[in-house]
């Protein structure tokens, strides 16, 4: 039966990507620069986003810090491009690396707590860096942000267009999507796994749990990072604002809504909360009520998420199926 | 100088240590923090705000209705967002949560408006402590914050609720097969909680000004509380609390003010560090 779906799958597989990339590649000529940098921020938050898949959908630890760890990469590029004067790519490495190793360390102390004290270990972390981003004039530019960042640029070509760096992020993003496929079937990936479905049985089996819990956070920090230096070069001006509690727990609920068990239920959730806030900007005064409401609605009548409620109808119709042509046998 | 921050965040750190116990009781109950609890300190302010400064009642009036309609809301709260889920996982009941927050939040927007609301005091004026002069309010809310706190250790343990209650707190399915009506018990100690907290936002209300948005910074606050006091201990909570809030005062006074939470939360991963279960926290074995 598997095997009968995943021969009918693989072409049609093949034809939606082949469409997806025609797709994409046209989507910059057809819409307004503003729709371009609202996908342009959308796929930003995908790579954050992603960072939650990783750290809760795989590895089963809820953290609150993301936001604050996509600050530090967008603070660590705006300040290699603008105070040392490196080019573009050595800024993206310096953000993603440090960003990664910035969050191992701290993952590597906060990871003797376990569960919730983990969770609360990281909303204390967002507390102080969100501090940290609107009090340290020196590095951050305190209440007043950076401004000027420079454009993305490799060698000669400089995205300093809307339609330019929607491909670099989607370029990105692409890639990240791949390395994701890539982890979830490692070794790595499945200690992950067996970390979230039974911590003490995973640790029995030989994972190092505070050792495997570090990398998981190691790598949402690269995806972070990632997505900061991104947002630097995108934007081009910084603002404690944007990197708040507020922003983790959107992105913790992007994650929910689309389903935790795959990257596919980030691009789902993400997709549809970013472009829903723009679409109803009309109702924009009840906005935030009717999301409110909306998420609690979601999680009572589908607490998987979008992909764990569809995967359950499928299931339901395959077994109808299944039933159907069992009973038709027997007669 | 010292005396006068002494009481002030005395003071702050009871209205944690309140928020911080209605966290604890809903803990205990059903397993999950509850990421509403701030939200209910600023609804309750501004129930308080509705009778006092629109229905013209006295404060103290308005701080007992006000804790009556908190109990409807927490029973509310604990229909809508936690029983439909109660056998769904953990995260979800927390983003649940979350969409409660949002939306409590954006419902007040809405009703009270944006602008910052004030209420009456308690007792007006001023009092002088040796060479301190502090508001009375301060005194007031240590004083009603402390009764409070008395009157619920009585009816948790002393009172029949109580331990229909608790009871529901250790096993649900045990309590339920003794004939204790689980969602009644559930729903008490989301009421409760929601009362205890909302008068906290009453009582606090005339030295900060009531905004929608002062649930978040407060519901941090009182994590930090909770997780310094120890996971789950209702006087963990209270010594939680008061630690947060000397902490608060006497750092912003000395250290820095605009590093206050930072200052709390360095205090709280310290304390994570060397003491994970907290003060009074039990350390809890592992089981398979």
């Amino acid at each position: 039966m598997i095997q009968r779906l995943k021969s009918l799958n693989k072409p049609l597989l093949l034809v939606a990507a082949v469409i997806a990339v025609i797709g994409s590649i046209f989507i910059p000529s057809i819409t307004s620069s503003y729709m371009l940098r609202v996908l342009n921020i959308t796929m930003i938050s995908y790579l954050c986003v992603l960072s939650v898949y990783v750290l809760l959908g795989m590895c089963g630890q809820n953290s609150f810090a993301q936001a604050g760890l996509w600050g530090v990469g967008s603070y660590i590029t705006a300040n290699v491009m603008m105070k040392l004067g490196f080019p573009t790519l050595i800024a993206f490495a310096a953000s993603t690396l440090g960003t990664a190793l910035f969050a191992f360390v701290l993952g590597f102390a906060f990871f003797r707590l376990r569960q919730y004290y983990f969770t609360f270990a990281s909303v204390g972390l967002m507390a102080i860096l969100s501090g940290l981003f609107m009090n340290w004039k020196e590095v951050t530019g305190g209440a007043m942000g950076i401004s000027d960042v420079p454009d993305f640029s490799i060698g000669g070509f400089i995205a300093n267009t809307e339609s330019s760096m929607y491909f670099v992020i989607i370029i990105v993003c692409v890639i990240v999507s791949l390395l994701m496929k890539v982890l979830f079937k490692s070794a790595l990936g499945r200690s992950f796994m067996a970390i979230r479905d039974n911590e003490m049985a995973a640790n029995c089996l030989g994972v190092n749990s505070l050792l495997t819990k570090s990398i998981a956070f190691a790598i949402s920090g690269a995806l972070c990072g990632a997505a900061g230096a991104l947002y630097a070069n995108l934007t081009g001006y910084l603002s404690y604002q944007s990197f708040t509690y507020q922003q983790s727990t959107m992105y913790l609920v992007m994650i929910m809504l689309g389903g935790t068990v795959s990257p596919v239920g980030a691009i789902i959730g993400t997709f549809i909360i970013s472009l829903l806030q723009e679409w109803v900007r009309p109702l924009q005064n009840y906005m935030q009520l009717i999301y409110g409401v909306g998420i609690m609605i979601l999680m009572i009548v589908q607490p998987e998420g979008i992909i764990g409620g569809g995967k359950a109808l499928y299931e339901r119709y395959v077994n109808r199926k299944q039933a159907r042509s069992d009973i038709k046998q027997s007669l | 100088m010292n005396l006068q921050l002494l009481i002030s965040g005395t003071t702050m750190g009871i209205v944690y240590g309140l928020i911080a116990m209605g966290m604890v009781l809903i803990f205990r109950s059903v397993g999950v923090m509850n990421f509403a609890q701030g939200e209910f300190l600023m609804v309750g302010g501004y129930f308080c705000y509705t009778f006092n400064q629109i229905l013209h009642l006295p404060i103290l009036v308005s701080l007992l209705l006000a804790s009556l309609l908190m109990g409807v809301v927490g029973v509310v709260f604990m229909r809508t967002s936690y029983w439909p889920l109660r056998k769904a996982q953990t995260k979800a009941i927390i983003v649940s949560a979350m969409g409660a927050s949002i939306a409590l939040k954006e419902g007040a927007r809405l009703t009270w408006g944006a602008i910052p609301v004030s209420v009456d005091k308690v007792i007006k004026g001023t009092a002088k402590i040796g060479t301190a002069t502090v508001q009375w309010q301060y005194l007031s809310i240590i004083g009603i914050s402390v009764v409070l706190m008395i009157f619920v250790y009585i009816l948790l343990e002393k009172s029949f609720i109580g331990h229909i209650m608790q009871a529901t707190a250790q096993d649900q399915y045990m309590a339920s097969l003794v004939g204790i009506p689980v969602i009644v018990s559930i729903g008490l100690t989301f009421a409760l909680s929601a009362i205890i907290t909302g008068i906290g936002g009453g009582l606090l209300a005339p030295l900060f000004f009531l905004s929608n948005t002062m649930g978040a910074a407060s519901g941090a606050k009182a994590f930090a509380a909770i997780v310094i006091g120890g996971f789950g201990s209702v006087p963990g909570a209270i010594v939680g609390g008061l630690i947060v809030g000397l902490v608060e005062s006497f750092g912003g006074a000395y250290i820095s003010t605009t590093y206050q939470l930072v200052l709390i939360y360095i205090v709280l991963v310290i304390v994570l560090m060397f003491r994970p279960q907290g003060i009074f926290g039990e350390r809890i074995q592992e089981k398979a």
